[in-house]
């Protein structure tokens, strides 16, 4: 959890935390950590979700990879926390490989790196109102619907998708496109142009 | 990079060109690299990842009508959902009912596709009059049958009786009758 009374300032940047997790002793720094956690996790789950299209193991992933990088800016070993971002996602790529390769190194690292970092809370993952999603899809023409659901339900490139309908993948981008901006204007309370 | 401001912010097709797998793999790494140092692009997407996942969710529940192709209800099937599909033919009629236990249900319309640009999806009441229309359903890779999923919820709050849909191509005299497929609906016990 985020500790009590924090003195990190919260328009910080990315970089400006790294630089005080690296000046601090190690664990002297545990609200620019709990801080740099909560930013950061929401990315490195994005990126495991992405690659590894689980929510388990992009949970796992954002775990092994954010300790990893706060234990390596404890002991100083990041150089450039201008460039922490590029870090991260180095560290994400490799955990990728490795979990995708049977994880033989995720006990170990998490052995070596879980410590005493802070584990903190990063903000809840966004969530939609199912039954008015359910009405805003409804509003879609059929072929958008198809496309959309056909696109989302197994993250099925525009390729895929187009070859199952008889398109092209340039258009099933087109219509993806004007489908979900027709369903976000919608979600968001504006009216959905026909 | 501030966490809070991006000079340079992904727009929407990007962004689903990038989650959906449509960028080559120097661009996807390029995003990738925005999106680690950017919260408020990371938080877009999160947002899409959500409304994605709804989507799925509605899916899953059955409660979203639409054609697809044969190939995503096998899919679902995978998945380990309980898919209750009806084959119709032109002119032929199935009895039907939808259990507590369906997630989804599919009706497989038979029909000669070949050559086929447009078409439409008609119900008809008991007297034979139109009473509502889906214009312009997707086509799909079938030339053989349309698929379509029903709403479950629908189907289950629907009463005995009978439903009729007619599938019909425009052409130049005005429309061409490509089937037309009874319903004949009980409900579960």
């Amino acid at each position: 959890m985020r500790p009590a009374g924090t003195l990190v300032s919260m328009n910080a940047s990315d970089a400006e935390l790294a630089r005080r997790i690296a000046a601090s002793a190690p664990g002297a720094a545990s609200d620019a950590e709990a801080e740099l956690y909560a930013r950061l996790a929401p990315r490195v789950r994005l990126y495991g979700l992405r690659h590894l299209r689980d929510a388990h193991a992009a949970a796992d992933l954002t775990q092994q990879v954010l300790l990893m990088t706060i234990e390596r800016l404890r002991d100083g070993k990041i150089n450039a926390p201008d460039r922490l971002g590029s870090y991260v996602l180095g560290m994400c790529r490799m955990v990728v490989l490795d979990i995708q390769r049977g994880g033989r190194r995720r006990e170990r690292l998490l052995r070596e790196f879980a410590g005493d970092v802070p584990l903190a809370a990063s903000a809840p993952e966004p969530r939609v109102d199912t039954d008015r999603l359910d009405d805003c899809l409804a509003r879609l023409a059929a072929r958008e619907r198809t496309v959309v659901v056909l696109s989302f339900h197994s993250e099925r490139s525009a390729l895929d998708v187009g070859q199952e309908l008889g398109l092209t993948a340039a258009n099933v981008r087109v219509i993806r496109h004007r489908a979900l901006t027709r369903l976000r204007a919608c979600l968001e309370g504006e009216e959905a142009k026909p | 990079m501030n966490a809070a401001v991006c000079t340079t912010p992904l727009d929407l097709p990007v962004l689903l060109d990038y989650w959906l797998g449509d960028l080559a793999p120097d661009a996807a790494d390029a995003i990738e690299e925005h999106l680690m140092s950017c919260a408020p692009c990371a938080d877009e997407l999160s947002g899409l990842v959500a409304l994605g996942a709804g989507i799925r969710r509605l899916a899953d529940a059955g409660r979203i009508w639409m054609v697809v192709p044969g190939a995503f209800l096998q899919r679902l099937i995978e998945e380990g959902l309980r898919v209750r599909q009806y084959r119709l033919v032109p002119g032929g009629s199935v009895e039907c009912t939808v259990s507590a236990n369906d997630d989804v249900v599919a009706a497989r319309f038979s029909a000669d596709m070949r050559g086929i640009t447009r078409a439409h999806l008609v119900k008809v009441d008991a007297n034979g009059r139109e009473a509502h229309r889906i214009e312009d359903i997707p086509l799909t890779e079938s030339t053989d049958e349309v698929v379509v999923i029903e709403r479950t919820d629908r189907v289950r709050a629907l009463p005995a009786g009978v439903e009729r849909v007619r599938l019909v191509t425009p052409d130049a005299a005005g429309e061409r009758l490509l089937g037309e497929y009874t319903f004949v609906h009980t409900p579960s016990s």
